[in-house]
């Protein structure tokens, strides 16, 4: 009887809970429709019209779906440099101690400039093709996976290694089974944290010049004043960011469940 | 022909950390086969004696000796049972077991014999796809001492390996790590708290010193087995030890 309404209160809490997330959307979506019912700011049906007339009147060939992948390209050839060479590197500086005193000033350096800053330098060599694009998003995407994969390794709990010792692991066993895995959750983090990066230096890199892409829809909307073609630009890249984030955790879940007593 | 005697020979060890004096010119031997409780007041250098034994850490001077040469693990088949938690978080029960099993390149289908042998023997078996950190403290630990039991250690190093399990977890356990000690013939090192636990478990019974540590005592336990914990000289030995280190 007890334990009935111990969980009947729990679940009424959860209840709660959910009602709370609901009611923040809905609430931004009526504050939306408050201020575009009392402004010029676009309001939802707006968007949804520029989207349907995109698919009529293409920009440069492209409807926002298409933009959407040439963006969603970029970042991902970028991300899957990132997250190979960044995991290597990151393992490399965490677990040898001479390539970390020899490469690591090197890289600090490298990661102090911010990506941006990079694309005069890049657009002289390269000029605005392609691959100065996805050159700029790697090295926006490389650091995070880089400095937690190699944070991971490095603070690997002493005790494990003891562990190893014991059983007389190789150095190779020490870091593929037991540095590693247990640097785990650090390297997950640094993979979203490099993919949240390399969204932001797309879009950055697409504003600054590219006929194609997410960016270079907002840069176009902000040239002609349409202010439905940014916001549908912008809620555009808020879903597909997100979407990625909820695939991300959902691999986790699946794949580390040790993980999740930490939640 | 005298030191082949000796599973393992400890020579004038001492170990300081930085200024910390923790063991102060221990010696003594520990025949082969013998099981050897080590019994000392907390924070003494029990710890940091196993960890000496297994190269963890290098001793500040004084020799270690298993089977007669230089203290090594890449050596000998030992196992250590941790005092802390140290069960792989990222692996199962079942994989934990076979971390070392798999490191050793034991043929698949020994492993698999003596990983089912385990999971009966420590009762896992129902928790063999849990993760340690679904489990109680003790029954985590459960899984470090498999690990060790697992490897058919023939120099086995405990160290406090029962302080959290309750009493008749305990006695069930103590009855195992006998009987595995006398199936393999093998030398086990235990370190304990629990004096009781020491005169069921030991041939002989090492007390300690507060820190820096050396050895105040050595007592034989000549009671055959098994054991009875309140047949008179049982008793007579635990209260024999037990005022050996009151002053603790
Ligand atoms: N790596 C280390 N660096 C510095 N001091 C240490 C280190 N390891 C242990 N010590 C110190 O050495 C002393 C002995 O520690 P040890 O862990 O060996 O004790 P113990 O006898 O195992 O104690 P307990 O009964 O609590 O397990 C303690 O004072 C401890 O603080
Ligand atoms: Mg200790």
């Amino acid at each position: 009887m007890k334990i009935m309404t111990v969980k009947k209160r729990e679940r009424h809490k959860n209840t709660f809970y959910q009602i709370l997330s609901v009611a923040s959307v809905l609430g931004l979506i009526g504050l939306w429709i408050y201020i575009s019912s009392t402004s010029r700011f676009p309001t939802p049906g707006d968007i949804w019209e520029r989207m349907i007339k995109m698919f009529q009147y293409p920009i440069k060939g492209k409807n926002i779906f298409g933009h959407l992948l040439a963006s969603l390209q970029r970042v991902m050839i970028a991300l899957s440099f990132c997250w190979t060479f960044g995991l290597a590197f990151g393992i490399l500086l965490g677990w040898n101690q001479k390539c970390r005193a020899f490469l690591e000033p090197l890289f600090s350096a490298f990661r102090a400039v911010p990506p941006l800053a990079w694309i005069p330098l890049i657009t002289l060599w390269f000029g605005i093709g392609e691959f100065p694009k996805i050159l700029i998003v790697i090295m926006g995407g490389l650091p995070p996976i880089v400095v937690n994969t190699q944070a991971g390794i490095a603070n690997v709990q002493q005790l494990y290694l003891d562990v190893g010792t014991i059983f007389h692991a190789n150095r190779r066993q020490m870091l593929f089974q037991i540095a590693l895995p247990s640097a785990l959750d650090a390297v997950l983090a640094g993979i979203k944290n490099s993919m949240s990066s390399a969204w932001v230096v797309v879009l950055a890199a697409e504003m600054l010049g590219g006929k194609s892409g997410v960016g270079f829809l907002i840069s176009r909307g902000m040239d002609s004043m349409d202010m439905p073609l940014i916001l549908l630009a912008m809620i555009a890249i808020g879903s597909v960011s997100a979407l990625f984030a909820i695939a991300l955790n959902t691999i986790e879940r699946i794949a580390c469940p040790w993980l999740l007593k930490k939640k | 022909m005298e030191q082949t005697e000796y599973k393992v020979r400890v020579e004038h060890l001492t170990k300081y950390f930085g200024d910390l004096h923790v063991l102060d010119d221990i010696s003594f031997n520990i025949r082969k086969g013998e099981f050897l409780c080590v019994v000392g007041p907390t924070g003494c250098g029990k710890t940091t004696f196993l960890n000496l034994l297994t190269r963890i850490i290098a001793p500040t001077s004084g020799e270690l000796y298993i089977d007669g040469i230089p203290a090594d693990p890449k050596k000998h088949n030992l196992a250590f049972v941790f005092q802390e938690p140290s069960a792989m978080p990222w692996l199962t029960v079942e994989k934990n077991l076979r971390f070392g099993l798999e490191i050793k390149k034991i043929p698949k289908d020994e492993a698999d014999r003596r990983v089912e042998e385990i999971l009966k023997l420590l009762g896992l078996g129902d928790f063999r796809n849990f993760y340690p950190h679904q489990l109680s403290v003790s029954t985590a630990q459960r899984i470090i001492i498999g690990r060790a039991f697992i490897m058919h250690p023939d120099l086995l190093l405990m160290d406090e390996p029962y302080g959290q399990m309750d009493i008749k977890l305990r006695f069930y356990l103590e009855d195992e790590v006998i009987k595995l000690w006398k199936e393999l013939k093998s030398t086990v090192v235990f370190i304990t708290h629990n004096i009781e636990e020491a005169v069921y478990l030991a041939d002989r019974v090492l007390i300690l010193t507060n820190k820096p540590a050396s050895i105040k005592e050595e007592v034989i336990i000549d009671l055959p087995r098994p054991r009875d914990v309140v047949d008179s000289k049982f008793i007579a030995y635990r209260k024999y030890i037990t005022d050996q280190i009151k002053w603790w």
